[in-house]
């Protein structure tokens, strides 16, 4: 990978993480959703073990659409200490493109976020509890599968751009393209996971998704402060 | 039999989106034939061949699956910068070479597909190549060590919740 993709991947990392914590920040309470954030950061961090082999190729979860969905911009943090501790112990990824992966990862995660807060969203709240709760699934699958699927576009992208000219171009194209599409059934699977958490939380302890919209009054405030 | 030390790839690893952690065990050995050149020719067909020594590498992803048709770029010692030779590996993630033993020095092997890859360097002695097996990338651990590292960091991330927790219990 060229130098400059790899600074410019640590200059965006950098930016993000620092945005993300000034939004953390300005939750209440923090501290109280560093638990949750550890348990799935330690959920990411393992994720990478689950192979799915997708002939000819064979990929592993990510997770990054569901770290967005559960944690909101703690995810980015979350994420970034996943991928620092998968390069450090197992060489998974690299410390040179740790930037890179986890702008890559990170940033499609606070996306993921977005779409599944728009659950909330005025028009779709008029419907009766079972519709809502369907809602809620349907927002976090497509979540999930966005974070991954934007991700794997990230990767296309950067990949595409930097064939080395030592290499034939059209033989590392088409390999680079068959990597790609391969995440398309992942997305799948990675949104329906992320339902699937979500549903289950929903049930057991509707407190862990509330967190992300609870902040609303807060953001109110910080709107009509500044 | 040693091993060469792990370099890091220059290539972009995309790390997470692939189950090949980042690189590949490259390993190589180096085959060693003797005899002399020697020409068949027989009604119009020619085949030469030449003896001398060769480098196979083999190539796989870190979760086993074999890197078969990878880029593979030779660079030689004098013109690091300037592939020496590029090809691709076999069915079975190998490739095999001759180095140009009048070049003495560290060769770099780099094999490559879909932006994930890893190098191995063979040393090449005046007139031979040495004689042994070198690996590249990957974590280098075995089963046991991995399950333990990784539940070292699990408890690590589990421990952490459990301090933030006992605050508000």
């Amino acid at each position: 990978m060229p130098a400059s993709v790899a600074i410019a991947g640590f200059a965006t990392t950098g930016a993000m993480a620092w945005y993300s914590l000034r939004k953390i920040e300005q939750d209440d309470d923090p501290r109280a959703v560093i638990p949750k954030a550890s348990m799935f950061t330690a959920a990411f961090f393992v994720a990478s073990w689950v192979n799915i082999p997708v002939p000819p190729v064979s990929v592993h979860l990510i997770l990054n659409g569901l770290m967005g969905v559960i944690l909101g911009w703690y995810a980015f943090p979350a994420i970034l200490i996943g991928l620092f501790f998968q390069a450090v112990m197992f060489g998974h990824g690299g410390l040179t493109t740790l930037g890179v992966n986890a702008t890559m990862m990170g940033v499609p995660a606070i996306l993921a976020y977005y779409v599944f807060r728009l659950r909330g969203a005025p028009g779709l709240r008029a419907m009766g509890e079972r519709g809502s709760r369907a809602l809620t699934g349907v927002f976090a699958f497509l979540g999930g599968a966005l974070g991954l699927g934007l991700a794997a576009l990230i990767l296309f992208v950067l990949l595409i751009g930097t064939v080395p000219s030592s290499l034939d171009g059209a033989t590392e194209r088409a390999a680079i393209t068959g990597l790609v599409i391969a995440h398309i059934p992942l997305a799948v699977v990675e949104g329906a996971f992320t339902a699937l958490v979500v549903l289950y939380l929903l049930r057991v302890k509707p407190a862990l998704l509330e967190a992300p919209l609870k902040k609303r009054p807060g953001e109110a405030k910080l709107a009509g402060g500044r | 039999m040693r091993r060469t030390p792990a370099r890091p790839a220059d290539t972009l690893e995309s790390g997470a989106l692939r189950s090949l952690r980042v690189l590949v065990p490259l390993c190589l050995a180096a085959l060693i034939f003797f005899g002399a050149p020697r020409v068949a020719d027989a009604h119009g067909v020619e085949i030469e061949h030449r003896s001398g020594e060769a480098v196979e590498v083999e190539a796989a992803f870190d979760n086993g699956e074999i890197m078969d048709d990878a880029q593979v770029t030779i660079y030689a010692p004098d013109e690091p910068s300037e592939p020496w030779e590029t090809g691709s590996t076999d069915e079975e993630g190998r490739y095999v070479f001759m180095p140009d033993t009048s070049i003495p020095g560290t060769w770099d092997v780099q094999v490559r597909e879909a932006g994930h890859g890893a190098l191995v360097n063979v040393d090449v002695d005046e007139g031979a190549v040495s004689s042994e097996v070198g690996q590249s990338g990957g974590s280098g651990y075995d089963t046991l060590q991995l399950v333990l590292m990784g539940a070292a960091g699990i408890w690590g991330f589990v421990g952490t919740a459990l301090f933030f927790m006992r605050r508000s219990s």
